[in-house]
C-alpha cells in the first residue's frame, strides 16, 4: 500500500514518517514543499533499508503538483498546512491546497484521507470554565470572530468532511493540542503572548494540552491506520498534562530566564474589550488582535480527553517529563546556537552561567516532572 | 457614492478594501478571483455583497464605477482594455504593466474610453511625502541637485518567503522578477524631482543571499543599485534586501537646503547650512535635529490620536484624491506622463540587471 505523507518536511511530518516506517510501512511517498527538508529525512531512509521512500516536491497550492503528489495512493497523511501568514496566505497554503487535493481524491478508490486538523476548532468560547473538551464538543459557530489560522482549520475539517460525503473516501481526523518537541516553538499562545520582548503570560493554570512530537506522530498513524476509525474524529494531546504556569516555571529553570509578566485573565477581558472599542474608534488603527472571544476560546481554561484515542490502542510513547525534558534541553541548545532564533518568542536572557541554586532548583523541577509521569 | 470592484483577491486586495471602508463616497460592491475561494474569503471578512470568478459577469451584472486591479502585473494590460471599454475607471496595483510600451498602451486605452486611471503608488501620498512636496513647491529646498531613494526589503516577509520558497509564483515570470514588483516604490518618488530630458541610467544588481533551492527561485537578484543622471539633476536608488532595519527613505538635496523623509518613522527633518561660526556651529545642528524630532514625533502622536495614522494612510489619502477627480472631473492625482517615466526607468534598469528580458 502506498502512502503519502504530505507535509512530510515539517516538524511534525518528519515524526510521522517514522512511525510510519516504525510501524512496517515500506512503501511512503513524502511530499515536501521544499527539497530542503530532503536530508533529514534521508537520515530515516538509512535507518529503514528496505522501506521504499520517495520524495514529491511541489506546492499543492497547483493542481498538477496535487494530482501527482495522490497518484497511486491508497493511504493519505494529510500534514501540510499554513501555519502563519496573513489570512490570504494561509487559505492558500491550506484550503486551496486542500482542495486540490481533494479534486484527485474524490475519483481515487479505495482511499482512506487522514486529516491533521487542529483542537482550535472546537467552539470553546462559550463553555464554562475547566468544562472538559471530548470529541463531542461543538465545533466553533463563530468562525468569524476567531484567529485567521483556528478559522481556516475549521474550514479546511468542514472541506474535507463535504468531500467525502460526496466522493465517499474513508476519512478520520485528528485534532492535536500543542505539539512541542526539539525542533517546534518555545511557547504556544495558550501560554501567553509575546509583545515587545515579554512574554505576557495569561494561561496561568490553565491545563495545556501538550502532545509531544512523537507521540502526536504516534496517534496519526496508530488512528489513520486502524480499521474502525473511518468517519471518526479523535483529540490528540499526553497524559499527566502540566498547566501553563508549570511550564513557564520549568522553561525558566530549565532554558533560560525570561522576561515574563503576570496577566490576570479577567484583566485580559478588560483589555481586550478596550481594545476592541478603540479599533472600532480609530476605523482599525490598532489591529483587534484580541477580543473578548478569542481570549475566551484561548484562555477560559478547559480540561481535556483523549480517552477517544486511548480506545483505539494508542500509548505514550514518550512520557511529559521526558518530553519536556528533551525539549528544553534542544531548546537550550538553541539559544546556545543562535540567540536570534527565539527572538519572535521572548526576550531571553541566555544561561551562560548557572548558579548552583539555581541548577539545584532545576534538577528539583525536572525531579518533580518525572515522579508525575 | 461610488461603487467599486475588486479583481484580484490576494494579499494586497485586503489593504484596498480597508481603505475603501474607511471612506464615504466609496463602497466595494463586488470581488472577483479566478480561484473561488479567495474571492469568497475576501468578501465574506470585508461584508461585501457579492463575489465572482468571473469578470465578464460581474461587470454584466453589476453596476460599477471604479475597478481596482490587484492582480499580477501580466495581467494588467488585458484586464484594463475589458474594464475600460465596460466604462469602469481603473485603479491599479503597481507595476504598471510589465514594460514601458505596454504601460503606454494601457493608458491609451483609458483615455480613448474617456476614463481616468491612477496607480498605487501611496508612499507619495503619506503626510511627510505631502510635506515635502510643498516644501519643494515653496521654493524652501531651492533647485534639486540630488535626490537619494532608499528601499529596504525584508526577504524573511511572508510574500517573500512565498515567492522564494515557489519557482512557480508569478514573480519568476516578470521580466525583472522581484525588482520589477517592487522598485516602483523607489523610482515614483524621484521622478518628481527630475527635468523632462531622458535620464541615464546606470544599474548593477547581485544576489547576496546563498543558493539553497537549486531551482529559478535561486536567480532572483536581491540587491540593487542605480545611478540616474538627468540634466542637472543626479538621483541615487538603492534596493537592498539584507540591511537592517529595513529602511524606506529619500534624501533630497537642493541648492538651500537638504531634506530627509522617512516613510518608516514618519517624520521629515530639514538639515540648513549653518550660520554661527566656529566650533558653536557644530555644537549647535545636533540640537536643532532633535528639536526637529521632537516636534515630529509630537506631530504623529497628534495624528495618532485623531486616527490618522494608519498603516495605508497614504493609499487611503491617494483614493480619496482619485474618487474626488472622479466625481469632480478634475486632474488625475498622478499624472500619466509621471506613470510612464517611471516605466520608462523601470525598463532602462531591468534591461541592465536582467540582459535580454525585455527585447
Amino acid at each position: 500500500m502506498k502512502v503519502l505523507v504530505t507535509g512530510a518536511g515539517g516538524f511534525l511530518g518528519t515524526a510521522v514518517v517514522e512511525r510510519l516506517l516504525a510501524h512496517g510501512y515500506t512503501d511512503l511517498r513524502c511530499g515536501l514543499r521544499r527539497r530542503t527538508a530532503i536530508p533529514k529525512l534521508d537520515v530515516l531512509r538509512r535507518q529503514y533499508p528496505r522501506a521504499t521512500v520517495e520524495y514529491c516536491a511541489g506546492n499543492l497550492k497547483y493542481k498538477d503538483d496535487a494530482a501527482r503528489a495522490i497518484d497511486g495512493v491508497q493511504l493519505m497523511f494529510h500534514l501540510a498546512a499554513g501555519l502563519r501568514g496573513d489570512p490570504v496566505d494561509l487559505f492558500l497554503d491550506s484550503i486551496v491546497a486542500s482542495r486540490n487535493l481533494l479534486d484527485v481524491a474524490a475519483c481515487v478508490k479505495p482511499l482512506r484521507i487522514v486529516l491533521i486538523s487542529s483542537m482550535g476548532v472546537y467552539g470553546v468560547a462559550g463553555l464554562r470554565r475547566r468544562a472538559k473538551v471530548t470529541e463531542q464538543t461543538g465545533v466553533e459557530p463563530h468562525p468569524e470572530r476567531r484567529d485567521p489560522y483556528s478559522r481556516t482549520k475549521l474550514r479546511q475539517e468542514e472541506l474535507f468532511w463535504e468531500y467525502q460525503r460526496r466522493a465517499g473516501f474513508e476519512l478520520v481526523v485528528l485534532r492535536p493540542g500543542v505539539i512541542y518537541g526539539p525542533g517546534g516553538g518555545h511557547f504556544s499562545d495558550r501560554v501567553g503572548l509575546t509583545i515587545a520582548g515579554r512574554l505576557f503570560h495569561v494561561g496561568h493554570r490553565n491545563l495545556l494540552p501538550l502532545t509531544y512530537v512523537e507521540n502526536c506522530a504516534e496517534a496519526v498513524v496508530v488512528a489513520g491506520t486502524h480499521k474502525q476509525t473511518a468517519g471518526h474524529v479523535y483529540n490528540v494531546h499526553d497524559d499527566d498534562l502540566p498547566t501553563c504556569r508549570e511550564y513557564l516555571h520549568a522553561y525558566k529553570k530549565q532554558v533560560a530566564d525570561i522576561c515574563s509578566i503576570r496577566v490576570p485573565y479577567f484583566v485580559m477581558r478588560v483589555l481586550s474589550r478596550m481594545l476592541v472599542k478603540y479599533h472600532t474608534y480609530s476605523k482599525g488603527q490598532l489591529p483587534a488582535i484580541l477580543t473578548p472571544y478569542r481570549i475566551a476560546s484561548l484562555w477560559g481554561g478547559n480540561h481535556f480527553d483523549n480517552s477517544k484515542l486511548h480506545s483505539i490502542g494508542w500509548k505514550q510513547l514518550v512520557p511529559t517529563a521526558e518530553g519536556l525534558r528533551k525539549s528544553f534541553a534542544a531548546f537550550r541548545d538553541d539559544l546556545d546556537e543562535s540567540q536570534t532564533a527565539v527572538a519572535n518568542r521572548a526576550v531571553l536572557r541566555p544561561k551562560a552561567q548557572v548558579s548552583p541554586s539555581r541548577e539545584r532548583a532545576r534538577q528539583r523541577n525536572c525531579r518533580k516532572y518525572r515522579t508525575t509521569s | 457614492m461610488l461603487n467599486i470592484g475588486i479583481i484580484g483577491c490576494g494579499k494586497i486586495a485586503d489593504g484596498h478594501a480597508d481603505e475603501i471602508g474607511k471612506l464615504d463616497c466609496a463602497r466595494v460592491a463586488a470581488v472577483c478571483d479566478i480561484e473561488p475561494i479567495l474571492a469568497q474569503q475576501l468578501a465574506a471578512r470585508h461584508a461585501i455583497p457579492h463575489w465572482y470568478t468571473d469578470i465578464d459577469r460581474m461587470l454584466c451584472e453589476q453596476r460599477l464605477d471604479v475597478i481596482h486591479i490587484a492582480t499580477p502585473p501580466q495581467s494588467h494590460l488585458a484586464l484594463t482594455q475589458k474594464v475600460a471599454r465596460a466604462g469602469c475607471h481603473v485603479f491599479l496595483e503597481k507595476p504598471l504593466a510589465l514594460n514601458a510600451a505596454d504601460a503606454r498602451r494601457l493608458i491609451e486605452c483609458v483615455q480613448k474610453f474617456g476614463r481616468k486611471l491612477a496607480i498605487n503608488y501611496w508612499n507619495n501620498f503619506e503626510t511627510r511625502a505631502l510635506d515635502l512636496k510643498r516644501f519643494v513647491d515653496n521654493g524652501e529646498l531651492g533647485e534639486p541637485v540630488h535626490i537619494e531613494s532608499y528601499y529596504g526589503y525584508d526577504l524573511s516577509d511572508p510574500f517573500a518567503q512565498a515567492l522564494l520558497s515557489d519557482h512557480r509564483h508569478w514573480v519568476h515570470n516578470l521580466p525583472g522578477k522581484l525588482f520589477q514588483n517592487v522598485i516602483d516604490h523607489a523610482i515614483s518618488k524621484v521622478v518628481p524631482f527630475l527635468p523632462e530630458e531622458a535620464p541615464e541610467v546606470l544599474a548593477r544588481a547581485y544576489r547576496r543571499r546563498p543558493q539553497v533551492n537549486g531551482d529559478n527561485t535561486d536567480d532572483v537578484l536581491d540587491e540593487l543599485r542605480v545611478m540616474v543622471l538627468a540634466g542637472r539633476v543626479s538621483a541615487y536608488l538603492t534596493f537592498c534586501s539584507h540591511a537592517r532595519p529595513t529602511g524606506h527613505h529619500l534624501r533630497v538635496y537642493g541648492t538651500r537646503r537638504t531634506v530627509h523623509v522617512d516613510y518608516r518613522l514618519r517624520t521629515m527633518l530639514v538639515e540648513e547650512s549653518q550660520t554661527v561660526p566656529t566650533s558653536l556651529g557644530r555644537l549647535l545642528p545636533p540640537f536643532q535635529s532633535s528639536w526637529q524630532s521632537f516636534q515630529q514625533a509630537s506631530h504623529n502622536v497628534g495624528e495618532f490620536a485623531a486616527s490618522r495614522f494608519h498603516f495605508f494612510a497614504g493609499l487611503n489619502r491617494l483614493l480619496t484624491l482619485f474618487y474626488r477627480c472622479i466625481l469632480d472631473d478634475t486632474p488625475v492625482p498622478i499624472s500619466y506622463a509621471e506613470i510612464l517615466r517611471v516605466s520608462e526607468i523601470m525598463d532602462d534598469i531591468l534591461t541592465q540587471v536582467y540582459p535580454g528580458v525585455l527585447a
